[in-house]
């Protein structure tokens, strides 16, 4: 047998074992789904968001998601660092035919549609911030490619939307800060809960996936605009 | 057994790391590594014959486990940033020493560390 | 339930056959298939957010990222004056002695070939400036002693020819005429043009290389009083200083090539 092949079959032998093992006490100490009650034993009116899953990471856990959101923007920075020094030979005009053209012109705001929908509606129906910052970004994509970075660049200029990424910030800090001026501790919720299941409840959570879902908006198109520029066409 | 299936997708993930040479190859089987830890995490929150987690008052289904589908959202969004930024080291080091094969990257490297007179000593 | 056991089996197979395959572009949409199919796991275990997250990210936004980065690395970007019989396009495809070499010579270091037809001043300014990899197109190097450009050892000898450009003003208009139809060319003959607007061809004896020629020659142009310059040049590539070990994988190749007479047979093909 060829060397190659003998290390090849010797790797995947060792990984296979090890799977395996993991496997294998996983199976046999799993612990009952049903026990892991804690937080469904909450009441529903303690956090009025009906979506569990967003009542959870935006009320219980805020401090986690904050973090987060903190790599987040992390991140986008030493992308953008790096990428910084980018040659300006002439960009080439890559847009595209005007049957793309067209065809993104309707499915790009639809795509814009569902990143609100899921922002504002993300604390009754599945979705979230996240996730529409995400569609968002895409939706930009879709137009970037369609009609060419050099007029996408024009419209939605990095620099504003880089300033604009730290006001958020800054204004999510705020926000966190507001309930320490009133008495309370920060990142307490001060805003009334409301009936689950309306529009107007569960307190800042609307507010909360508003802020998050531009955050990850800006960040994510940053990241793609960096690329592209970098590359010189998209 | 879903679990099951994390932990060979995770399996996967580490021997394709490990067997392929090209970089951009290893960077995508480190998504895979993200994608296998997170279908575990929302495979242990899964129970028989339960609903998602969206609860309306007055509604006395059972529920799926929420905690680690909450844990996991913001791991997948920052999962990508940071993708990203190992992307444009990738692209970084391939523009320095023209390939993307590790092999030979590090061959270049060490060459380098050869040839270069240390200053002290 | 039975939806969620073919998907969870169905995986690990898409998670293999995309991370084992040869082209990289290949791994990362088989790598976005496998988020789609993730995706829909993820709504059979009823978690509709992060169903909805990996579905976009996995789908759209890390397949365009991959892709934007990819699109350079991995590429042996070649710039080329359009010179007929050694790199020049023919219709779709590109065909000449250059080329055949190139594509043999990316083909050894593993890379993908990308030619781009440009101005024959340009070729020199992409290469310092390290938009591209190697220039092409009937070079000869004779002034890029001063310029960090290295020239490989050539692969073809030609000549240099000097010619009466006096022969030339009936042709002139033609010449302009072929360049306006083929506005690649317009580097290629760009010294007789520009002497042509200065009014300046009767008196000015152009040289122009061998390939050049014969193309003029093809084109229909009569050249009085041709006449050989001494020296011997050469055809050869160039390839910026710095890329060391990109000249000793093609000085290596070429050596190979000729070796083997391989480079006699092309060399014949092309300019028999």
């Amino acid at each position: 047998m060829k060397r190659m092949h003998v290390r090849t079959l010797l790797t995947v032998g060792i990984v296979a074992a090890f799977a395996g093992l993991v496997a294998l006490s996983y199976v046999q100490t799993a612990p009952d789904p049903a026990d892991s009650q804690y937080y469904l034993a909450r009441p529903l009116s303690e956090t009025g968001a009906s979506n569990r899953v967003a009542g959870i990471y935006l009320n219980y856990r805020l401090i986690d998601t904050l973090l987060e959101v903190l790599v987040f923007s992390v991140a986008v920075l030493g992308v953008r660092y790096y990428l910084r020094k980018s040659d300006n030979i002439d960009l080439p005009d890559l847009s595209e035919s005007e049957v793309v053209q067209t065809a993104v012109s309707f499915l790009s705001p639809l795509a814009l549609l569902l990143c609100m929908f899921f922002a504002i509606f993300g604390h009754i129906s599945p979705g979230g911030g996240f996730a529409a910052g995400v569609i968002a970004a895409s939706a930009l994509l879709y137009v970037a490619i369609a009609y060419g970075m050099t007029a996408t660049e024009a419209r939605w200029d990095p620099r504003r939307l880089a300033f604009a990424e730290k006001a958020i910030l800054l204004s999510l800090l705020i926000f966190i800060l507001v309930p320490a001026f009133v008495g309370k501790s920060p990142l307490t919720d001060l805003l009334p809960k409301g009936t689950p299941g309306d529009l107007l409840s569960s307190g800042s959570i609307l507010i909360y996936n508003m802020l998050i879902a531009a955050k990850v908006f800006i960040g994510a198109w940053l990241i793609i605009a960096a690329f592209a520029l970098h590359r010189g066409e998209l | 057994m879903a679990a099951i299936v994390a932990f060979i997708l995770f399996g996967i993930g580490i021997l394709a790391l490990v067997l392929r040479r090209d970089l951009v190859i290893k960077l995508l089987a480190l998504g895979m590594i993200n994608a296998a830890s997170i279908l575990f995490f929302i495979s242990i929150g899964d129970r028989q014959g339960a609903r998602s987690p969206i609860q309306l008052p007055g509604d006395t289904a059972i529920l799926v486990d929420p905690l680690p589908q909450a844990l996991v959202l913001s791991a997948i969004v920052v999962n990508f940033a940071i993708l990203a930024l190992a992307l444009v080291f990738v692209m970084i080091l391939c523009e320095r020493y023209h390939s993307t094969d590790s092999t030979r990257i590090e061959q270049e490297i060490a060459r380098e560390i050869d040839e270069e007179e240390t200053p002290c000593l | 339930m039975i939806a969620r056991w073919i998907l969870l089996a169905l995986l690990p197979v898409v998670a293999v056959i995309a991370l084992s395959q040869s082209r990289r572009l290949s791994a990362i949409i088989g790598m976005g298939l496998f988020s789609l199919l993730l995706a829909a796991v993820y709504l059979l275990m009823h978690a509709p957010d992060v169903a909805i997250t990996e579905a976009t990210i996995g789908a759209a936004l890390v397949t365009a990222i991959y892709v934007l980065a990819i699109r350079r690395t991995g590429r042996l970007i070649v710039v080329a004056d359009e010179v007929p019989g050694l790199i020049a396009r023919e219709g779709k495809q590109i065909v000449g002695l250059e080329y055949d070499i190139l594509v043999g010579f990316a083909r050894e270091v593993g890379l993908d070939l990308s030619i781009q037809f440009v101005p024959l001043r340009r070729v020199r300014w992409l290469i310092d400036h390290h938009e591209a990899d190697m220039g092409a197109g009937g070079i000869i190097p004779l002034a890029v002693e001063a310029s960090n450009l290295m020239p490989t050892p050539q692969h073809l000898a030609s000549g240099v020819y000097r010619f009466e450009a006096k022969s030339l003003p009936r042709e002139t208009a033609r010449i302009a005429k072929i360049a306006e139809t083929a506005p690649d060319y317009e580097g290629y003959f760009s010294d007789l043009l520009t002497h042509d607007r200065n009014g300046t061809l009767p008196t000015v004896a152009t040289s122009l290389d061998l390939a050049r020629v014969l193309a003029l020659g093809r084109m229909g142009a009569a050249l009085h009083g041709l006449d050989r310059m001494d020296g011997s040049y050469g055809y050869a590539f160039l390839i910026a200083q710095k890329r060391v070990e990109l000249q000793r994988d093609y000085v290596g190749y070429l050596t190979r090539l000729r070796d083997s007479g391989q480079l006699e047979t092309l060399i014949g093909r092309h300019f028999s």
